[in-house]
């Protein structure tokens, strides 16, 4: 049943601030902001004002340096050539031709140029008042008696009678060129040159040591000339507020130091820079106070007009109760919140009146619900409901719940995976991925609580539950006669598949007969056209030769076939015995390397131990590999054989450089009749069989056998493994050398029934190996052996062992006087030649042998 | 319309023989050696349509089992083209089968003969064949 919402479960909030507590901290982080702004402004905005003059100081003092350096050097490179001229003594002789006059010089406004002889009277000047003169009003001047350039300031000029600063450049021996310049004009002329602004500037230039006022812009006429009781600002200080000569607060700039010896210095009013920067700061500070103002305002509005309305709303909604409606008094809120109130207000009274209804139909579903419940909790079959996503069980009825012994609660906090077994949840999962609308399934095996487990079929259907996709679930134990059924359908799947295994007979038969048709075909075609045609000498010879040909592919055919038929069929018997498989690999090599284009190489490991095998078996394995090498290597490239000790195991590969192996063949290379179907094989011929016979070899051996290639044109690399032989078998009192198996368990068997014990060697390299590990007190030798041939074989072991091993000879062939000669040279004890019973004669012989041993010792 | 090449080169008919075993096609080859046509060689089916197309001719041996295409591709091939309708087709199979004969007489084989078969029976289809 749904739960209803208890009506006292209203809460006023659940988290965040109220919007009362929202304004405070608007209203105190804006004020917060007003004072710091208020502040800064007031504080920020003097050290702007003074950092303001202060660079205004700077620049005029460098302009007004630059003006008078440039009267400076305008003097010096008129004077300069002048002074120096070598006729200047004509004007000194005739002063009626001196012309001289004056022109503005940088700063140097007014003033005026004198050529002067050296008792100081004037020879003749740009002004007519100093010419005039003609006594000599410079009499006893310093700079007069100077040789060198001279500057003077300030000086009272004797003809004017104002302060001046006096250049003279001197003539050696006959006077100076002298220059008068004003210095009351200086000060003035800078001021409004550079001084218009703000900040009402005051030059100030004074000599060296700050002794004497050179030019000053203010009062300059009372100030030029004027000695300084002190250092009129601290020249320590590049930028600083020092009063000015009247007293008056100043923001000095940079000071200058001119080429003359002169300082500039530039001061700002501080007073009145600052009072600009007050009256900016005022017209902030009301513009922020205007804003705070404005804001509280709005703060104050909002929280009336919205705020405590909401407020009110949300305290009558939480007293409202349905069936007895307040009404809502909103007042005076904002028209959004008045609109809501009065939504609120029809919301309540709907409410009302849909509750009245709902009330009746309720109890109807509810009625109904239960109806339907209880179909699904009584069903006396198994029923859930499971998400479709989460898999989660939804709903269990009684009957699963008795069924399987998990508790409602229990089954309710699984999943459907967990009533499965662990192997079967991913074939279940991936059924369920996608399941049809309705859908009949089984059987499967669910997990009873007890552990226990229950066959059952299922049939289930897509359902919505609430707002979640889930699924309905039947499960019906499975009865007996639909056991009986499935095992039926079981029964029938083994039926197929034994047809299967005679549908693949039945194809071999015909593969078979295919390729037995194809040889059979030629043989009787071309027999049948030479016995009903008139043919040409060379028609016969090419036709025979083509029926020959084909003739042995049929025999070899038919030979691997039934070695086939016979090894598989366990028919075949081996004769394991140790084997030297390096010597067995020379051999194949010998015989089936040298001939063709192909070069095959050995690379066989130096340790190589004995292995347990049938040697015609193996050698037969090893040339079929040699064979298909050299086959399936048609532009030649090196074969190489190798043997090697690899996880206990002797390895043999055969690896070529031949036309390589494509993938998806590898894994069928050793089926019967198997062929590579391509182009560049078309022409090389084979049973398809080899393979197949030397993996049923190799497997009887209980080896392996593998190809591997890196694909086609990549060559190709054949190996397979033998056992290592055991140690023990490799001990007998006698070393039977024979290449025949049939004579050599033979002679075996006879050395048994005389209490001696024997071991095998197929041929003379596995004996020396024998001999070499364990030796052996006598020796039976066929002479006719694989490789390395008896009578080699027996001289090998007289050098190593010396005469006194006993050794029967068994021989094919009849020897002749020189061959006999030979044996009995090497000592042997008796030469046989191979027949019936010889046997028995060789193993008397031995015994005889042995027995007189045992004398001698 | 289609162009025609001048009579003089077209006396002389073709039969093809495809077959991948050397000796079968030397056999096949010998026995219908003849004045009457001249006879080239395939060694696989993919050669045998490429002969098809290029000699168009009058009758193709084929061998049922052959690389790259079989016998009953080829003919198959041979059947969908209209130009050649005129061209017909022997097989010749080494699978006695039903299935084999009854799959290259529906894809519409004039005759077939089983390995081993008669030269002279050959000879004589062959000559019903080109009508001789």
């Amino acid at each position: 049943m749904v739960q209803r919402q208890g009506e006292g479960d209203i809460r006023p909030n659940g988290r965040g601030w109220s919007l009362r507590t929202y304004m405070s901290l608007f209203m105190v982080v804006l004020l917060a902001v007003a004072a710091m702004a208020a502040f800064s402004v007031r504080y920020m905005s003097g050290q702007d004002a003074r950092a303001a003059a202060l660079a205004d100081t700077n620049f005029a003092a460098a302009k007004g340096a630059a003006q008078l350096k440039s009267g400076f050097d305008q003097i010096t490179e008129l004077s300069i050539p002048l002074s120096q001229d070598p006729s200047i003594g004509q004007l000194f002789a005739d002063p009626t031709k001196c012309k001289l006059g004056y022109a503005p010089l940088g700063a140097f406004t007014t003033g005026r140029v004198d050529l002067v002889r050296l008792d100081g009277s004037v020879v003749c000047s740009s002004s007519k008042a100093a010419a005039a003169g003609g006594v000599s009003p410079y009499n006893n001047q310093s700079w007069l008696a100077s040789t060198a350039p001279t500057v003077i300031a300030p000086v009272l000029d004797p003809v004017t009678g104002g302060q001046v600063v006096v250049i003279s450049y001197p003539i050696p021996g006959r006077g100076a060129l002298v220059w008068f310049l004003d210095l009351t004009p200086i000060g003035p002329l800078l001021a409004s040159e550079f001084g218009s602004g703000t900040h009402s500037l005051e030059f100030l230039i004074t000599g060296a040591n700050d002794q004497v006022v050179i030019a000053r812009s203010i009062d300059s006429a009372k100030w030029v000339g004027k000695k300084l009781s002190g250092a009129p600002i601290d020249s320590s200080a590049s930028s600083s507020t020092s009063p000015d000569l009247n007293g008056v607060s100043r923001i000095y700039g940079e000071t200058i130091t001119t080429a003359a010896g002169w300082r500039l210095r530039v001061g700002a009013d501080e007073a009145a820079a600052l009072s600009v920067a007050d009256l900016s700061a005022n017209r902030f500070l009301t513009i922020i106070l205007i804003g705070v103002g404005a804001m509280t305002l709005m703060v104050f509005v909002v929280y009336r007009r919205v705020a405590e309305p909401v407020r009110r709303l949300s305290l009558v909604m939480r007293r409202s109760k349905p069936g007895q409606l307040a009404r809502v008094a909103v007042g005076t809120g904002a028209r959004e919140v008045t609109d809501l109130a009065q939504d609120f207000d029809k919301l309540m009274v709907t409410i009302e009146s849909e509750l009245a209804d709902r009330l009746t139909s309720e109890e109807k579903a509810v009625a109904s619900e239960h109806n339907y419940r209880s179909l699904f909790e009584s069903h006396p079959q198994p029923m859930w409901l499971y998400d479709v996503h989460t898999l989660a069980f939804l709903r269990v009825n009684d009957a699963a719940i008795a069924q399987y012994g998990y508790s409602r609660e229990e089954f309710l906090a699984m999943t459907i995976t967990d009533i499965r077994r662990r192997e079967d949840v991913p074939k279940f999962l991936e059924l369920t991925a996608h399941p049809p609308a309705f859908d009949k399934s089984g059987p499967w095996t669910h997990l009873l609580k007890d552990g226990s487990t229950l066959e059952v079929l299922t049939t289930s259907h897509a359902v919505s539950f609430g707002e979640k996709e889930a699924r309905f679930v039947m499960a019906e134990d499975l009865t007996e006669s639909q056991r009986l059924e499935l095992e039926l359908h079981q029964s029938k799947a083994r039926a197929e598949a034994s047809a299967e295994l005679g549908r693949a007979k039945d194809e071999m038969v015909s593969l078979v007969s295919h390729e037995m048709r194809t040889p059979l075909a030629s043989i009787v075609g071309f027999t049948e056209l030479l016995t009903t045609r008139e043919v040409t000498p060379e028609q016969r010879k090419e036709y025979l030769s083509v029926m020959l040909q084909e003739g042995h592919r049929l025999t070899a055919l038919i030979n691997d076939f039934l070695d086939l038929r016979r090894i598989e069929g366990g028919h075949m018997t081996m004769s394991f015995a140790p084997a030297d498989i390096g010597a067995l690999i020379k051999r194949v090599v010998e015989l089936f390397g040298k001939s063709g284009g192909t070069v095959v190489t050995t690379s066989l490991a130096d340790d190589l131990p004995l292995v347990r095998a049938d040697s015609d078996s193996i050698f037969r394995v090893v040339a079929n590999l040699l064979s298909n090498a050299r086959k399936y290597s048609p532009n030649g490239g090196a074969i190489v054989v190798r043997a090697g000790l690899v996880d206990g195991m002797v390895e043999i590969s055969v690896q070529d450089e031949g036309l390589g192996i494509p993938h998806d063949a590898l894994a069928h290379l050793f089926q019967k009749f198997y062929r590579i179907d391509t182009v560049d094989r078309r022409t090389i011929r084979g049973t398809g069989l080899g393979l197949a016979i030397s993996k049923n070899i190799v497997e009887a051996h209980g080896g392996t056998i593998a190809a591997r290639s890196a694909g086609p044109g990549q060559g190709s690399v054949f190996f397979f493994t033998l056992p290592v032989g055991r140690e023990q078998s490799h001990k007998g009192d006698v070393l039977v050398v024979e290449d025949d198996s049939g004579f050599a368990h033979l002679l075996q068997a006879e050395l048994a029934t005389r209490d001696i014990s024997s071991v095998w060697a197929v041929d003379a390299e596995t004996a020396e190996q024998l001999m070499i590990r364990n030796g052996a007190r006598a020796i039976v030798l066929d002479l006719l052996l694989p490789g390395l041939s008896g009578e080699s074989f027996l001289k090998r072991m007289r050098e190593r062992y010396g005469p006194n091993i006993p050794v029967v000879v068994i021989t094919l062939k009849d020897l002749d006087i020189s061959e006999n000669l030979a044996l009995q040279k090497l000592g042997v004890t008796g030469v046989l030649r191979k027949g019936p019973g010889i046997s028995g004669t060789a193993a008397d012989l031995i015994e005889n042998a042995l027995a007189a041993q045992l004398v001698a010792s | 319309m289609r162009y025609r090449t001048p009579p003089a080169l077209q006396i002389l008919r073709t039969v093809l023989i495809a077959d991948d075993e050397p000796s079968m096609r030397l056999l096949v080859h010998a026995t219908i050696e003849s004045d009457d046509y001249a006879v080239v060689e395939a060694a696989d089916g993919a050669e045998a349509w490429a002969m098809v197309q290029k000699h168009r001719p009058s009758l193709v041996l084929l061998d049922v089992q052959m690389p790259e295409r079989t016998g009953i591709e080829v003919l198959r091939s041979i059947k969908a083209d209209a130009s050649l309708n005129a061209t017909k087709v022997i097989l010749l199979t080494s699978k006695a089968q039903e299935s084999d004969v009854e799959a290259g007489l529906i894809a519409g084989a004039d005759f077939y003969l089983t390995k081993p078969f008669s030269p002279l029976d050959l000879l004589t289809r062959v000559e019903e064949a080109l009508q001789l």
